[in-house]
Order: structure tokens, then C-alpha cells, then sequence
């Protein structure tokens, strides 16, 4: 087990290597200089020119990547060149609403998801069956700023029921669950397809199975065919499953904050694309690439623990 | 000698008798075929089709409900949405075809060497799952932070993102001709490796490169406007569905339909490419069911 998840972390060493390559990369193209950004407008060129080799702008460039990777390690990942931040600091306070909303988005379409994809697979080729399939194939095709538009304008705009700007506060208040309702909904509605066509395969697969058939002929009741020996066996794929569509609700999250004006991540990293803020982008992408690099390992090592056959290959 | 090497150079047929019946067998199917149909037609020949242009304002007829004088009603610039949006999804096709035919043929070709050059098999494969580690919406921000926010931003995130998925399709694809027997037989006869790819093995794998393709294109589609809605693809006043949806945004309250009617038809579109990507898959492939 140890051994499978030491092998998994040594393979995303290049890929971690990469992103921070490329955020370094971000930060070469700004076509301002960063020293003098630093130094202020005031500032006289003995200032900025002490200023350049104290940033270590005077040395050739793999000596200042390195020397970029050493102020990462630090936690310095520079100054906003918008409002003078720090950009670790922007960072710690969208990071906290960005998991807030896709914990919010899979708290409810994950278990939805799962019951429509068993409901779709046991009464398979049922009117209920195509209609899930039809919803799930319809879920996959939406764009997300239809869905989060459509809610604003109706939930939020006609019939007044919820707000839809913003964070309303922590997520134990009232207002944070209120504020969090429609993006939420926004986010999940999109995942809710792929995780019921997912679930409907394995489940259908599984109740194939000679152990679902064994204990039907032993006489168990139906209820108990289906969840403790169909939908049990039929999860441990779909969550390696749920865990590779994390991508994919990455975007979606990215555009739902957008749309609600969340004070996430994906918010701050279009924000500081559209005005050319590189320490922002750069940190944001960096944060975002390890952040999914980081639940593609956790959905490794789970898939490992829920099938240990897994960890032999 | 001469008779081996002429059966083997017969065309291996690719395209089964009947695909197409099949096809359009199930209803839905057909209907998803008709509608690509008809939006790669109005797609190809917007200009020709309508003799307004999709740029010129008209400030005496602005945010115009639809069902009037115009059929979609207008944008806050008094444009005609009927022709915005035969432009826009000019511009939506257009962004989701190249950047699916350049990472397409990359993922085709990276995936050919790989099956077919063992040596070379590990290390393709391994930069393939390094460029899987990363989600579409990362390489769009990306991208989009390095040469500025654009279409060819786009294009570039969006052809990347599908190379390995490509890759892996075909390799997986390849791998399994390349045990069979007139594989064996063609290169018994000598023939050289690039032809025996093209002729022999490219053709063998046309089915799952063509279910794939079919059902990346929604994909690609639908990341393409979501990359133009939050400004880092097309830019106003460009005729593109994703950005006519963001400005649309601005006016939900009192003109929501600026912003639906160019979301509905990307999502008509992307449905419609996922229903025939399916229905293919069935017919053709029905092994990749996932």
C-alpha cells in the first residue's frame, strides 16, 4: 500500500515540476518589470537596480527559476501588481469558497447521481431508464453559464427566492447556505449526468455478475441483491470515475463563480488574466494544477483501498 | 509474390455496409444527425445566407423581444440575432474544428508511434498522462495568461487538452490490429513501416478515432464558449456564441433572451454531437461503451 502511493507521488513530481515551470514561465512574459513595480513610482534607479538583485534579477534564467522555486517553498509568490497584495494572500481567502462550493455542488449530485444510475440500470430499457440516460446525456451538453443564468434569472431574479451575488457568510450561518444555494446547484447540476451514466455501466455490469446471481439463487431479498452486492462492487469504479471528472468540474466551477460573483479561485484567476495581473494568474494556476494533481492522488490511493487488487498491477 | 502482395493491398473496408441505416435506425439518432447537418450547413454558408451584417448597429431597434419583427429578437446594439447567431456558430464550429482536427491528428499520430514503436511506447505514453493530469480549464487560463486572451488561445488550450485523450484512444486501438495476422503478413512481405501504418493500420482504426471525435467535438464545443463567455476567448463585438452569451449577461433581467438564444444553440449543438456520438459508438464500436 505504502509502496503504491510512494509510486504514485514520484509520477507527479514532472507534472508538479511543469506547473511551477509554467508559472514561472507566466511571470516572464509580464511586460512590465517586476522591480520596478516593487520599487514604486517614486523610486531612484539605485533603489530598483538593489531591488533587481535582491530578486535575483540579474541572474541567468535557471538560477532565477531557481531562485523562484525557493520563494515558493517560502510561500512567497509575489505582489499583485493590481492592489500591491500579496498574491499568497488573495490566494488563502478564495481557496476556502472554492471548496466550500464544490463540496456544495457534489453533496447533493453525487448521491443523486448514483440513486438515477441504479434506478437507470435495474429497470434497464424502461421509460425511466431513457429518461435518466436522456437527462444524463442532456446534463453532459449544457453549458454551465446557461444553467447558472437560467437560475439567476428565475430563482433569483422573477421569483425572488434566493440571492445570487456573492458569499452570504460561513457556511453554518443562514446566509452562507442561502448565498451558496444557487451555485451550488449551478455546479452539481452539470455533474449529476456523468456520475448517474457512470453509475448506471457498473451497476449493469455488476448485476451481470455471478456473485449478484449466487445471491439471488440463495434467496436474499432484492433490496439486499442490489445494495450489498450489486451497488457496493459497482462503486469502487465509479468513484475512480467521479474522481477523474474533478477536471471537468474544476471548469465548471471556474465559470460558476464567475457567474455568481464567488470569491473563488477560478474568479480571481479569470480576474487577473482579463487585467494582466501575472503573480495572481500565476499563483492561481499554480494553486489550481496542484490542487487536481492533489485529489487525482487521493482518488488513487482510495481506488487502492476499496480494490486491492489495484495495488498489485 | 505479386498475388500476396495485392490481396494484402486490398482496401480493408473500413465503412461496413449499412453504418448509416443503422444509424438513423433510432430516431434520436436521426434527428441528431439531421440537426449537425443543418448547423454545419448554416455554419459554412452564413455569409451567403443572409445579406445583414452581423456587426452593423442599429440603434432604432435595439433589445427587441424575440417574436416580433425579428424572429430572435435584437441585442442591445439592435442587432439581429438570427444573424448574430449564424455567425456565432460559424465562429463556435469553426474554434471547436480546428483546434479538434490539430490535437486530433497530433493524439492520432502519437498514438500510431506508440503502438507501433515499442521503444518509444513508455516515455509517449508517460508525457500523455502528464498532459491528462491537467484539466481543459487549466490549459484555456493558461494559455490564455500567456499570449493574452483570444481565439487562438483557445485553439491552442483546447488542441492540447484533447492530444492525449486522442493518443490513448488510438493507441489502445492500434495495439489490438497490430496482433493480428495481416499485420504479420505485411511486413513478411517487406513493406515499409510508414506504409504499413497508413495503409494497414490507420484504416483498421478508424471507428473508435471516429466515435471519439464525434463526441470531443461537443466537448470541445461547449469548453470553447465557456472560455469565450469568461472573456478569455472570443472578444466583443466578435460573433461568437460563448461571447454573445456574456454579453447577454449584462441584460438578463430586462432582455434574458440575448443571452439564452445563443446558450440554447450551443446547447442544442453540443447535445446534438453527443446523441450521434453515442448512437456511433453503438454501431460501430460497441466495445468502447463506457
Amino acid at each position: 500500500m505504502l509502496a503504491h502511493i510512494a509510486r504514485r507521488l514520484l509520477t507527479a513530481i514532472p507534472v508538479m515540476f511543469g506547473v511551477l515551470l509554467i508559472g514561472f514561465i507566466l511571470l516572464q512574459v509580464v511586460p512590465t518589470d517586476p522591480a520596478v513595480v516593487r520599487a514604486g513610482p517614486l523610486a531612484t534607479p539605485d533603489v530598483i537596480e538593489a531591488i533587481r538583485r535582491d530578486l535575483g534579477l540579474d541572474q541567468p534564467l535557471w538560477m532565477q527559476f531557481l531562485l523562484y522555486l525557493g520563494r515558493l517553498a517560502q510561500g512567497d509568490l509575489g505582489v499583485s501588481i493590481i492592489n500591491n497584495v500579496p498574491v499568497a494572500q488573495e490566494l488563502g481567502a478564495t481557496i476556502g469558497p472554492t471548496l466550500e462550493l464544490m463540496a456544495g455542488a457534489l453533496f447533493w449530485s453525487i448521491p443523486l447521481g448514483i440513486l438515477l444510475g441504479t434506478v437507470a440500470a435495474y429497470w434497464r430499457g424502461s421509460l425511466l431508464d431513457r429518461a435518466v440516460m436522456a437527462f444524463a446525456v442532456a446534463g453532459v451538453s449544457v453549458p454551465v453559464f446557461f444553467v447558472g443564468l437560467m437560475l439567476i434569472w428565475l430563482v433569483g431574479f422573477k421569483w425572488q427566492l434566493l440571492p445570487f451575488t456573492g458569499r452570504g457568510g460561513p457556511i453554518w450561518t443562514l446566509e452562507g447556505i442561502k448565498a451558496l444555494a444557487l451555485p451550488a446547484l449551478t455546479l452539481g447540476g452539470v455533474f449529476v449526468g456523468p456520475v448517474a451514466r457512470m453509475t448506471r455501466t457498473a451497476v449493469l455490469d455488476v448485476l451481470g455478475a455471478d456473485h449478484v446471481r449466487t445471491a439471488r439463487a440463495k434467496g436474499l431479498v432484492e433490496r439486499m441483491v442490489v445494495l450489498h452486492h450489486a451497488l457496493r462492487n459497482a462503486l469502487i469504479p465509479v468513484v475512480t470515475l467521479i474522481g477523474l471528472q474533478v477536471g471537468f468540474l474544476l471548469g465548471g466551477a471556474v465559470v460558476t463563480e464567475t457567474i455568481f460573483s464567488w470569491p473563488g479561485v477560478g474568479r480571481l484567476a479569470v480576474g487577473a488574466i482579463l487585467s494582466s495581473d501575472m503573480p495572481v494568474a500565476q499563483g492561481t494556476i499554480i494553486v489550481l494544477s496542484l490542487g487536481f494533481i492533489l485529489i487525482n492522488l487521493l482518488v488513487d490511493v482510495l481506488y487502492a483501498v476499496l480494490d486491492p487488487r489495484v495495488r498489485a498491477a | 509474390m505479386t498475388a500476396v502482395a495485392a490481396t494484402t493491398d486490398a482496401p480493408q473496408a473500413p465503412a461496413r455496409p449499412g453504418v448509416l441505416r443503422r444509424l438513423v435506425s433510432d430516431p434520436a439518432a436521426a434527428i441528431a444527425l439531421g440537426f449537425v447537418l443543418a448547423t454545419l450547413f448554416a455554419a459554412l454558408f452564413a455569409p451567403w445566407l443572409t445579406s445583414v451584417d452581423p456587426y452593423e448597429n442599429n440603434l432604432r431597434a435595439t433589445l427587441q423581444p424575440p417574436g416580433g419583427e425579428y424572429l430572435l429578437g435584437t441585442d442591445a446594439q439592435g442587432r439581429d440575432l438570427v444573424v448574430r447567431c449564424l455567425f456565432g456558430l460559424r465562429a463556435t464550429l469553426l474554434v471547436g474544428l480546428v483546434s479538434l482536427a490539430i490535437g486530433g491528428a497530433i493524439g492520432i499520430l502519437v498514438g500510431f508511434l506508440a503502438a507501433f514503436y515499442r521503444r518509444l511506447d513508455g516515455i509517449l505514453m508517460r508525457l500523455m498522462d502528464m498532459l491528462l493530469s491537467f484539466p481543459a480549464i487549466l490549459f484555456g487560463l493558461a494559455i490564455a495568461a500567456i499570449f493574452g486572451p483570444g481565439l487562438i488561445a483557445v485553439v491552442i488550450a483546447l488542441s492540447i487538452a484533447t492530444v492525449p485523450l486522442m493518443a490513448r484512444i488510438v493507441r489502445g486501438a492500434a495495439l489490438v490490429v497490430m496482433k493480428l495476422d495481416y499485420i504479420e503478413a505485411a511486413r513478411a512481405v517487406g513493406m515499409s513501416d510508414a506504409r504499413l501504418i497508413w495503409r494497414h493500420l490507420a484504416p483498421n482504426c478508424l471507428s473508435p478515432i471516429f466515435v471519439f471525435a464525434t463526441l470531443r467535438f461537443g466537448q470541445v464545443v461547449l469548453l470553447g464558449s465557456a472560455l469565450s463567455f469568461l472573456g478569455l476567448g472570443a472578444q466583443p463585438p466578435t460573433a461568437e456564441l460563448g461571447a454573445m452569451a456574456a454579453e447577454g449577461r449584462n441584460f438578463l433581467f430586462f432582455a434574458p433572451h440575448i443571452a439564452v438564444v445563443p446558450s440554447v444553440l450551443i446547447f442544442l449543438v453540443v447535445l446534438a454531437f453527443n446523441v450521434l456520438g453515442d448512437a456511433l459508438r453503438d454501431v460501430l464500436d460497441p466495445k468502447l461503451r463506457v
